[in-house]
């Protein structure tokens, strides 16, 4: 029977957990309404059914004390996953994430593990107004001693979170919730994708080229990746090679694939849903720059969020997010064709 | 007999249609042309905000008939399976 | 029974205005989403947690209150909204994302802002408590006898912040009613499996206030106890803590599939429907009778409809506005 079963990036994240669960009696599932709700954006499909409610908990509308609880499980030898439903409910419960989960492993030398994954819904697009639209990607990676995922298909979903749940550090596992394959948010047709049945990791730090180009590198992550695949169909058009680097993980960063690619490119666009100031966008820009200032033919464009609360309204929404024809737009002005 | 050509159909009693009258396919797991097995989720019709798998009733070569976001009703034939 | 007759009609407008306001809602939130439902398409995108069904607790308390009053309410806030005398057209422009909305389309359904009233409202569970006791402690300093009315779900005295809020409101002894609509439901999990006591009323005594449940969704009752809530906020005597067990009609958010819930919950619901509830007391103590509660109804109904029809005209905003107002 050849694979050729496709699943949502929703699916394929159930998937990984279940698995991993199978295999550790030490792996846990906690979070709001991933119970009997099995997860507001699904991410917990079929789980409390196979698992139970020791294994699978609904907790309270408690962050702080639930994150923090994962953080003393995680210590105690468990390997907890948690869930904060939006992750811009992470206001009410960082000092968890931060100062715990971020350090303790420093404090201690080492000496002491905290293998928990913070996964938490992320991104705009369905006019959900600005307390349950941020992507705040930067706002984890910018913490040392967090890990931080961001996977733009069902694939990467699974193997990333199986790479996840492994590690012996505090994973941030960012999803964005118009890439699960909710049936009632659309998608787009490449999120879901063929997901192998059995098991598989894919390392944290490996950028993968989606798109080979030669006259612009246009580098994405989560949803973004999306946008510019289309950016490059419609850049095609028009004569311009662009090269499409999905980052996948932000921390740790895979700067060499970004800086490889500029190299033969001479042309750097970023895109990221997260805000334009002090972001994943300044940072690969510098990252190149700092280590190769001669590699840029074309002054490098961020696309991202513009420094305001997600408007609700969605003609602004809509303007407002680094959607295919910003990220085009980018590529002309920065390869002089535009 | 292991050759000849099954429906799929979304079953008659998965929602009730005085309510809502219509769902849609909300996601095909496999293409059309591909191998399924028999009891494979191979498709998902969601009505409003509940969703519904739609499971393979023999092993075979699925035809797809309804295509991704297409309109069905209980009882919809949505593809066929060839068998053998 | 202190409630007089111009109180127990207010409130029955209030109830019914909401309760149109809510069933109308529900029939336009779905334009543009059928068959396929995505919550991003259609006339009114977005999330939308709907209260039929809770108006007892938004009319039984903000009928105490006025103006200059403040009230904090959280993501299910139209009722409160529109007990507290929220612009209702501009309410309605804003949940429509229009240029005439009171945030100009940039808050939605969850952020409706009328200072003209003194609302605000959140969609961070329980993060209307602080904001509360800040409201009341300003009105306080500057010695007004303003009050401040903190709205929540049963879920949020769960939170922190619930908790700390109500600490400074009692230590400080501060002018702030605590409201928590209990309708048994975070989302999929049930109060009994969320929450280590039955009665968060109980929880009251902890920070020095007087905590207070009001059963099967009355009104009449919670009039009573918000009275005495609210008088004693303004006349300096501190915080009070009131849990109204109510009900929620719809499912947390529309779409909601409800796996969750038994099937016949709402129906029992329905039964003891406070609105009717009301109707059957004003009518059996023959406070009134039933033409002047269906003029009532008729107003109420008549205004509601004007407010849908001025969001349907108010024009889209322009792109770039979203870019202002980020700072005054």
């Amino acid at each position: 029977m050849p694979s050729s079963r496709k699943l949502t990036v929703s699916r394929a994240m159930s998937e990984a957990i279940a698995q991993e669960m199978r295999a550790d009696p030490q792996t846990f599932v906690m979070g709001e309404d991933v119970g009997a709700f099995e997860g507001v954006f699904d991410s917990t499909l079929g789980l409390l059914e196979e698992f139970g409610e020791e294994r699978v908990r609904d907790t309270p509308i408690s962050e702080t004390g639930f994150i923090g609880a994962g953080v003393g499980a995680a210590m105690s030898g468990m390997r907890p996953i948690v869930e904060l439903m939006f992750v811009d409910f992470i206001g009410v419960c960082m000092n968890a994430v931060y100062n715990l989960a971020a350090k303790n492993t420093y404090f201690s030398a080492g000496n002491c593990k905290v293998p928990m994954v913070l996964m938490t819904g992320t991104g705009g697009g369905y006019n959900d107004a600005a307390q349950h639209s941020q992507a705040l990607h930067a706002t984890f990676a910018h913490l040392p001693g967090l890990k931080v995922v961001a996977p733009s298909n069902a694939y990467d979903a699974k193997g990333l979170l199986t790479t996840a749940i492994r590690d012996d550090n505090p994973v941030v596992y960012m999803f964005h919730k118009g890439l699960q394959g909710l049936v009632w948010m659309a998608s787009p047709a490449g999120a879901a994708t063929e997901v192998p049945e059995e098991s598989y990791t894919i390392p944290f730090g490996e950028a993968r080229t989606v798109r080979s180009g030669r006259d612009v590198t246009i580098v994405a992550i989560s949803m973004t990746v999306h946008g510019a695949l289309a950016a490059a169909e419609e850049l095609a058009t028009e004569g311009i090679e662009a090269e499409v680097i999905d980052l996948r993980t932000l921390v740790p960063l895979d700067r060499d694939t970004v800086i490889e690619s500029v190299k033969r490119t001479g042309h750097l666009v970023v895109a990221d849903e997260d805000y334009r100031s002090y972001g994943l966008t300044s940072e690969v820009i510098t990252s190149v720059v700092e280590a190769h200032p001669d590699y840029l033919k074309g002054p490098p464009q961020r696309v991202a969020m513009p420094d305001i609360p997600v408007p609700y309204s969605r003609p602004m929404e809509d303007a407002m997010l680094p959607n295919a024809e910003r990220i085009a737009s980018a590529a002309r002005h920065t390869t002089g064709r535009g | 007999m292991a050759s000849g050509r099954i429906q799929v159909r979304v079953p008659n009693d998965l929602w009730d249609p005085s309510e809502t009258e219509e769902g849609v396919i909300a996601n095909w797991f496999c293409e059309d042309g591909a191998q399924v097995e028999q009891g494979a989720t191979i498709a998902e019709v969601a009505v409003e905000k509940s969703t519904y798998d739609v499971v393979a009733p023999a092993a075979g070569t699925l035809t797809i008939a309804v295509p991704q976001d297409g309109v069905v009703q209980p009882g919809t034939v949505i593809g066929y399976i060839a068998m053998g | 029974m202190s409630a007089t007759k111009d109180d127990l009609l207010w409130m029955y407008a209030a109830m019914v205005k909401a309760r149109y306001y809510e069933d109308t809602m529900a029939t336009v939130y779905m334009e543009g989403k059928k068959p396929k439902f995505d919550i991003g398409a259609g006339l009114v995108p977005g999330e939308m947690h709907l209260a039929a069904g809770q108006e007892p607790c938004a009319a039984g308390v903000c009928v105490h209150l006025r103006n200059d009053d403040t009230v904090t309410a959280p993501h299910r806030p139209h009722h409160v909204a529109i007990a507290k005398g929220v612009d209702l057209n501009r309410m309605t422009a804003e949940i429509f994302g229009r240029v005439d909305g009171l945030g100009g389309g940039r808050g939605g359904h969850m952020h409706l802002f009328d200072p003209a009233v003194n609302f605000v409202c959140s969609g961070i569970i329980a993060e209307g408590a602080p904001p509360a006791v800040g409201a009341a402690l300003g009105a306080r300093m500057n010695g007004r006898d303003a009050i401040a009315v903190s709205y929540v779900g049963e879920g949020a005295p769960n939170q922190g912040g619930f908790h700390e809020a109500l600490n400074l409101a009692g230590v400080w002894q501060l002018p702030v009613v605590f409201i928590i609509e209990d309708n048994s439901w975070g989302i999929s999990v049930p109060k009994s499996k969320s929450t280590a006591v039955a009665d968060n009323a109980i929880r009251a005594p902890g920070y020095a206030m007087p905590g207070v449940r009001i059963e099967n969704n009355d009104v009449l009752t919670l009039y009573d106890a918000a009275a005495d809530a609210v008088a004693r906020a303004r006349a300096g005597q501190g915080p009070t803590l009131i849990e109204v067990e109510t009900y929620r009609y719809y499912g947390h958010f529309q779409g909601d599939p409800e796996i969750y819930r038994p099937k016949d919950e709402v129906k029992g619901l329905k039964a003891k429907d406070p609105i009717d509830r009301l109707y059957h007391y004003l009518m059996d103590n023959q406070i009134t009778d039933s033409s002047d509660l269906e003029a009532i109804a008729q107003r109420c109904r008549e205004e509601v409809d004007a407010a849908y029809a001025f969001a349907r005209k108010s024009p889209e905003p322009a792109p770039e506005a979203a870019l202002e107002h980020v700072f005054v």
